[in-house]
């Protein structure tokens, strides 16, 4: 048990390494570099003063270990556009607010999602279940730009004297409703469907069988048995849906005018800030690394038999 | 798997035996069944993927033939017209520039379809050719290979994608193609390694090996043909994802180039009118998630038709 989470953690190291040097080297061929391809008129003294400032005189093998040593450190570097910020500012200034409502969202679709799940399983084929698995495919079709728009229209506008909920932003509790509902629906949705097929799966199951043949009470069943052993797939969609959740709040911040890392990350591409660009990448793939960590550490506890197959 | 032979043997009557067991000729013949005509019939009993497959047809064909059909020209500027409600003359009204909302949905959805289509294809070759080395290969090689492809799994596409359309500099059909590809063929290449690894061990690959035949051939006559079958399911399990990802990044202004539209770029000028207007937001987002939700039923469909073996995951 203890190899194992060692093991894993060790394997941790060289993958970061890798998806840094991925993002490094993209970075790199990126077009219209304020330093390489000056667009401003600058004096080739002043390029080689910020060349070596910024270490770009250096060769990238350099480049890429000083990175890495300042990533290892917490240190991403300063932002190549707003003078007197760093990337670590901006990182502290917008990602709370992204974490937030990730966190959030998360929450709105394990509560929701995994009842609504076992419940459809429970009742299959029935009404109930045919609706739960209808707005589940539905959810997870429709784009969520398109169920932020129509929240808005309807919750903020429309009835917006009913609700009294804002159209953007992220300060008082009820401006955070509406972006955490459109980003946790596709989610919900998600789980919904997984815990039902792990559900219905787990029911045909022979110790089920066994269970109910020796006499134990439905609902005991349910709890010690079916449950417990259905549910324990659904920490391994953390993962996926981790990255549907960066994904989405690209798209929820936009919308919703949240100054979280998703929104953030879009102006610095036009504004091109590459470092910052390049910070928020790393950041976020190192989050989504650490996470799929976390789920094999913790699917290895829950499930040993997959211990051998995830070192 | 799909074409295997065993399960080629289950259904079709074996020719050496068929004559003792059917009434001896009778003149009757043998009814033969193929995995193919038994993959429709068993497709043809999902009725949800039928409906969805019928869904997709239909949509497909509205964005093929209504442009052709259609009396109104889509780049045509006439601010007289603008934002004018849904009509007869309009059945989805016109947008700001007074163009008909009906020819420009169909004529965004041949983008759409087309960049989708094109993004999965480039998904599914470096997938096939990846899984194939690594499945094939065996040994140390698969070992580096899916430790490589584990420690990418999970990495969200959208900031490649970005960084990637930033890289090249333009964005048309091809740069957002290979944006859409270059983070999103790691589910496909594995698919297609476990099925090469899973037809390795199948009698007639290793027949074929015994007889003499060489790798290349063995590679080529037998074990990429038979992932046929997962590449069919998997064209329609990538197809969402592609196209709701060419909708995310045109949404966010990082899209094709107008007068061209696709359906993400069509709703992100329709976001700036929602208040007003919702019909121009609403009728390419719609058709989006009709796609999307076509092309789900439809792989689950095509699952159940071509790889019986395997359940829902």
């Amino acid at each position: 048990m203890v190899g194992f989470i060692i093991r894993r953690l060790l394997w941790t190291i060289p993958v970061l390494l890798l998806v840094i040097l991925m993002t490094f080297l993209m970075m790199r061929h990126i077009q219209g570099n304020p330093f390489r391809h000056s667009e401003r008129a600058v004096s080739p003294e002043i390029q080689a003063n910020l060349n070596r400032k910024f270490n770009l005189d250096k060769p990238w093998y350099v480049q890429y270990a000083l990175y890495v040593k300042g990533v290892a450190t917490f240190d991403l570097g300063p932002s190549l556009v707003l003078r007197n910020q760093s990337v670590n500012d901006i990182v502290k200034a917008h990602f709370p607010k992204s974490l937030e409502l990730g966190f959030l969202a998360m929450v709105f679709a394990v509560v929701l999602g995994i009842p609504l799940g076992v419940i459809a399983a429970l009742r299959p084929n029935s009404v109930f279940d045919y609706t739960a698995m209808f707005f589940s495919n539905v959810g997870f079709a429709v784009p969520s730009f398109l169920i932020a728009t129509l929240l808005i229209y309807f919750f903020a506008l429309k009835w917006g004297d009913v609700f009294g909920l804002p159209t953007s932003g992220w300060d008082t509790w009820q401006s955070k409703v509406l972006p955490v509902i459109a980003l946790g629906l596709g989610p919900m949705a998600y789980f919904a469907r997984l815990v039902r097929g792990t559900m219905l799966e787990t029911l045909q199951q022979d110790y089920v069988r066994t269970a109910k043949a020796k006499g134990l009470r439905w609902r005991r069943v349910l709890t010690v048995h079916v449950l417990k052993n259905s549910l324990t797939p659904a920490v391994t969609a953390a993962g996926p849906l981790l990255g549907f959740l960066i994904t989405g709040s690209f798209i929820i911040e936009y919308i919703f005018a949240i100054p979280g890392i998703g929104k953030y990350y879009i102006t610095a591409v036009s504004a091109r800030d590459y470092s910052v660009v390049m910070g928020l990448t790393v950041l976020l793939s190192v989050i989504v690394v650490l996470a799929n960590m976390v789920v094999d550490i913790l699917y290895g506890v829950l499930d040993p038999r997959t211990r051998e197959a995830r070192t | 798997m799909v074409v295997s032979p065993q399960a080629q043997r289950m259904r079709s009557p074996d020719p050496a035996h068929s004559g003792d067991i059917d009434v001896a000729g009778a003149g009757m013949p043998i009814r033969q069944s193929s995995l193919w005509r038994d993959a429709r019939r068993r497709y043809m009993r999902n009725k949800g993927a039928v409906v969805a497959g019928a869904f997709f047809l239909g949509l497909v064909a509205f964005c093929i033939f209504v442009p052709i059909f259609s009396p109104y020209d889509p780049d045509k500027v006439d601010f007289s017209q603008a934002y004018l409600s849904p009509s007869l003359a309009h059945p989805f009204g016109t947008d700001q520039f007074g163009r008909d909302l009906l020819t420009r949905v169909a004529l965004g959805g041949r983008i759409s379809i087309a960049i989708g289509f094109a993004a999965t294809l480039a998904i599914l070759v470096i997938g096939l050719t990846y899984g194939s080395i690594s499945g094939f290969v065996g040994g140390w090689l698969d070992n580096a290979m899916m430790r490589f492809l584990d420690a990418l799994y999970g990495l969200p596409y959208l900031p490649f994608a970005i960084i990637t359309l930033a890289i090249v500099g333009t964005v048309n059909f091809w740069t957002m193609v290979i944006a859409l590809s270059i983070a999103s063929w790691f589910t496909s290449a594995r698919i297609v390694r476990g099925q090469i690894i899973t037809l390795k061990e199948n009698d007639y690959v290793r027949a074929a090996t015994a007889v003499g035949a060489r790798w290349y051939r063995v590679l080529a006559r037998h074990l990429v043909p038979n992932t046929l079958g997962v590449l069919i399911i998997a064209i329609f399990l990538e197809l969402p994802g592609v196209i709701l990802g060419e909708a995310f990044l045109s949404f966010i202004g990082l899209g094709i180039n107008p007068p061209d539209a696709s359906w993400g770029s069509m709703a992100q000028e329709g976001r700036q009118v929602y208040r007003t207007h919702t019909n121009v937001i609403l009728i390419p987002s719609l058709a989006i998630a009709i796609l999307v939700l076509s092309a789900n039923f439809i792989a689950d469909g095509l699952r159940d038709a071509l790889d019986p073996r395997t359940k829902e995951t």
